[in-house]
């Protein structure tokens, strides 16, 4: 793979944090590694593959409620995903790296959700977006799953009700960061089945 | 199947015995051993939400077919039973999400029918004049992921490009792109700011000649003509009996429009046309579509004329015993301070009483059934969802369709499964 | 108990059932009239506590109708106790087959003469009835960080 001319682990991951404190310089351990590259002019080969899966999340079509329409929306030309690596939608769950839970899970919907959920291959990532998805959002009642994560493994929340066609794409830019510097999937940090 | 040309509407009934929603395999069929079963998952690529067809096929021929919902039932109304009404009111607009404002415009209604208010004008017009963009809306969201899944994909990109105008409105307007909670008991929940009229004005100016694009892609296509004449072929006589509205009988010949018939808010006031078309096909719901799009266009435009010349009338009722009182006054006057309190903790109450309000969504007739004791919260409160009603006439729309045609005829009944499963 | 001839009325709208469990146990306050105007006579249009009127039955189901071309509307109720059951009007208007399964799914009301009255919006196996007055909303309590 070409590595381009002075690209530090520094530059790939971790820019949210970057956000939050924006006077913190970089930690130790990026900067030795940075050194490090600097004088043996090396990549990894992880680093590598984390960054063309970053790159190319492939989401799924698994839009339930409300959340679904916003998930519609950046798909569309004015908040358009593919320029993030998303080029298409997949609707089999064995082609698709991502699945987006947006919109409230009812009990009944859990076993298909986690039907697909297994059907998908590894390394797979959740977001669940949105209220409903993150907590049961406002209905707190006999019908509704109380958060996805009782079922699934999910990487990252987006909150919002639902959330603006933005803060997904935001919640999708976190997620491709936090794939680029490393960090596993959510099943494999939470020892779950997946 | 080739068909030389489209089939036309069929005398009596095709709605199925015993059950009137399922239907059945044929008690004749050759061979029992070549009836595949298929089940269309609730997650299917078809993104009408989470609807399970589990569906007999004899080769490419749909025999039997049988809808399962409830894969998205909320319990919406046994939360809203557990809150005050003006906590209740940002319930109904999750039902039927991409058509929000409509819901919640029932469930006003209905609260202020019950407490015998008469609303401003302004309240008035400029709740039509977002119900009829939220209409807009919806028939956009319809045409983009109907003609999505026929295959004619481009347009999910042009109707999604007049939708984010749309929700841009909103949000200048209401706040919120999408579940703008805007309606309050009595009014709206805040002023209409200056700078909406002439943004919604060159909306206005727009969208005709974006339904004329729509219209110039799909009108004479061979393929997307092909796809929809002729199929799903629902009668008058049938609609009726299996409780359709909206633009699916509208389609099959019956000239029903809430709006007209048992007109509400100041549809009486506005001119406007309602398309009625009578071969009851998947062709025919689509031509009434744009031409209610086209249709709500001009009412936004002329409730536009109106409001211009109400600027700077009340936009709520000044009825202090459920509307809170302007901020200003809670700094001089005690009363203020006492209504407020009592509106903000213990909620304000509704006389005792039961009442049906029925609205024309763009799906058809959105009903909302509020019993109240005299409470502070509701007591019963029921929705009648038009795509629940939709979704009886799947199994008669269905005779002698394939595989293909499935898809079209679902995606044409205009069906949202939040409503469906509330 | 009544089936409807179509005395014109060809379109049920709505079949909405009501559980009037505990309907006037707490008495109502504090609100000055009725959709019918300020009746200075009702005790509550001087702001004193009273109970509402109480109701035949426990359950009541409500059939909407409409005449269609002529635009008339009327409400049909009907009153039962926990129990009774009802004729269904699947043959008069077919409309009704998924909205008497879902009064029957959600308040338990049995219909005598539905072809096929099983659950539709809860699962298959669900146990109770959950729009009725004594099922509990269900739900989790919400837990917060600074009590823990």
């Amino acid at each position: 793979m070409a590595v381009r001319k002075k690209q530090r682990l520094a530059d790939y991951g971790l820019n949210s944090e970057r956000l939050l404190m924006p006077k913190k310089g970089p930690g130790v351990f990026e900067q030795e590694l940075g050194e490090l590259e600097d004088k043996l002019m090396l990549t990894t080969v992880a680093k590598a593959v984390h960054w063309a899966q970053g790159n190319s999340i492939w989401p799924d079509t698994f839009g339930l409620a409300c959340c679904a329409i916003e998930m519609m929306s950046i798909v569309s030309s004015r908040y358009d995903i593919a320029r993030f690596g998303a080029e298409v939608f997949r609707s089999s769950p064995r082609q698709a790296d991502l699945l987006i839970v947006s919109g409230r899970v009812a009990h009944k919907m859990a076993a298909p959700l986690r039907q697909i959920y297994d059907q998908m291959l590894e390394p797979k990532w959740v977001i669940a977006m949105g209220a409903c998805a993150s907590s049961g959002g406002m209905f707190n009642n006999y019908a509704i799953l109380q958060g996805v994560d009782k079922i699934v493994a999910v990487d990252i929340h987006v909150p919002g009700c639902p959330p603006r066609p933005e803060a997904l794409v935001e919640g999708i830019v976190r997620l491709q960061e936090k794939i680029k510097a490393g960090v596993p999937p959510a099943y494999e940090i939470r020892g779950v089945a997946s | 199947m080739a068909v030389t040309e489209p089939r036309r509407i069929y005398t009596g009934s095709r709605i199925p015995a015993p059950i009137p929603t399922v239907l059945q395999v044929p008690a004749d069929v050759t061979d029992p051993e070549d009836i595949l079963q298929v089940n269309f998952g609730p997650n299917h690529p078809s993104t009408h939400g989470v609807l399970r067809l589990v569906v007999d096929l004899s080769g490419e021929r749909v025999v039997g077919l049988r809808a399962v919902i409830g894969y998205l039932h909320t319990g919406f109304e046994k939360n809203m039973e557990q809150k005050t009404w003006w906590k209740a009111i940002t319930y109904p607009e999750r039902i039927d999400y991409v058509s929000f404002q409509n819901n919640e415009l029932a469930f006003v209604l209905a609260i202020e029918k019950l407490l015998g208010v008469e609303i401003p004008p302004k309240a008035s017009w400029m709740r039509m004049l977002l119900c009829e963009l939220n209409r807009i809306h919806s028939h956009l969201v319809w045409l983009a992921t109907g003609a999505l899944e026929l295959g004619a994909i481009s347009m999910f990109w042009y109707c999604f490009r007049e939708r984010e105008r749309i929700l841009d409105l909103f949000e200048l307007c209401c706040g919120t792109r999408m579940h703008t909670r805007y309606f309050q008991a009595g009014g709206l929940a805040e002023d209409i700011p200056r700078g909406f009229f002439p943004e919604c004005r060159a909306f206005t100016e727009r969208m005709p000649g974006a339904v004329d694009e729509y219209e110039m892609i799909l009108d004479r296509n061979a393929i997307w003509l092909e796809r929809t004449k002729g199929l799903g072929l629902l009668s008058a006589a049938d609609a009726l009996a299996l409780g359709q509205s909206g633009p699916v009988l509208r389609a099959s010949g019956v000239d029903w429009d809430l709006r007209k018939n048992q007109p509400y808010l100041a549809y009486d006031e506005v001119d406007f046309r309602v398309p009625v078309y009578y071969n009851g096909d998947v062709y025919d719901r689509y031509r009434v579509h744009m031409v209610e799009m086209r249709e709500s266009t001009r009412i936004v435009a002329q409730a536009l004329d109106r409001l211009e010349g109400m600027f700077g009338e009340p936009w709520i009722v000044d009825d202090r015993r459920f509307v809170l009182p302007p901020r200003h006054e809670l700094h001089t006057s005690m009363e203020s301070l006492i209504h407020h309190f009592k509106i903000v903790t213990e909620g304000y109450r509704v006389p005792e009483g039961e009442v049906y309000i029925p609205i024309e969504s763009p799906r058809g007739e959105f009903g909302c059934y509020v019993v109240s004791s005299g409470g502070p919260k509701p007591w019963r409160v029921k929705f009648r969802a038009p795509s629940f009603v939709a979704l009886e006439a799947t199994a008669t729309c269905m005779s002698d369709a394939l595989v293909a045609d499935l898809i079209a005829i679902v995606g044409s009944l205009d069906t949202v499964m939040g409503e469906v499963d509330r | 108990m009544h089936l409807r001839d179509e005395e014109g009325f060809n379109f049920l709208s709505d079949i909405a059932a009501v559980d009037y469990l505990g309907w006037g146990e707490r008495h109502v306050a504090g609100y000055f009239g009725t959709a019918a105007g300020r009746d200075l006579g009702s005790q509550s249009a001087q702001g004193f506590a009273r109970t509402p009127q109480p109701k035949p039955a426990r359950f009541a189901v409500n059939y909407q109708l409409t005449s269609v071309p002529v635009g008339r509307v009327v409400r049909v109720q009907v009153w039962l106790e926990d129990g009774q059951s009802v004729a269904s009007v699947v043959e008069v208007w077919p409309t009704a087959d998924w909205h008497e399964r879902e009064a029957f799914d959600m308040m338990g009301i049995v219909f005598d003469g539905h072809p096929n009255l099983s659950r539709i919006l809860m699962e298959d196996d669900w146990e109770g009835h959950p729009l009725r007055k004594d099922y509990p909303l269900g739900g989790e309590p919400v837990r917060f960080s600074g009590d823990e």
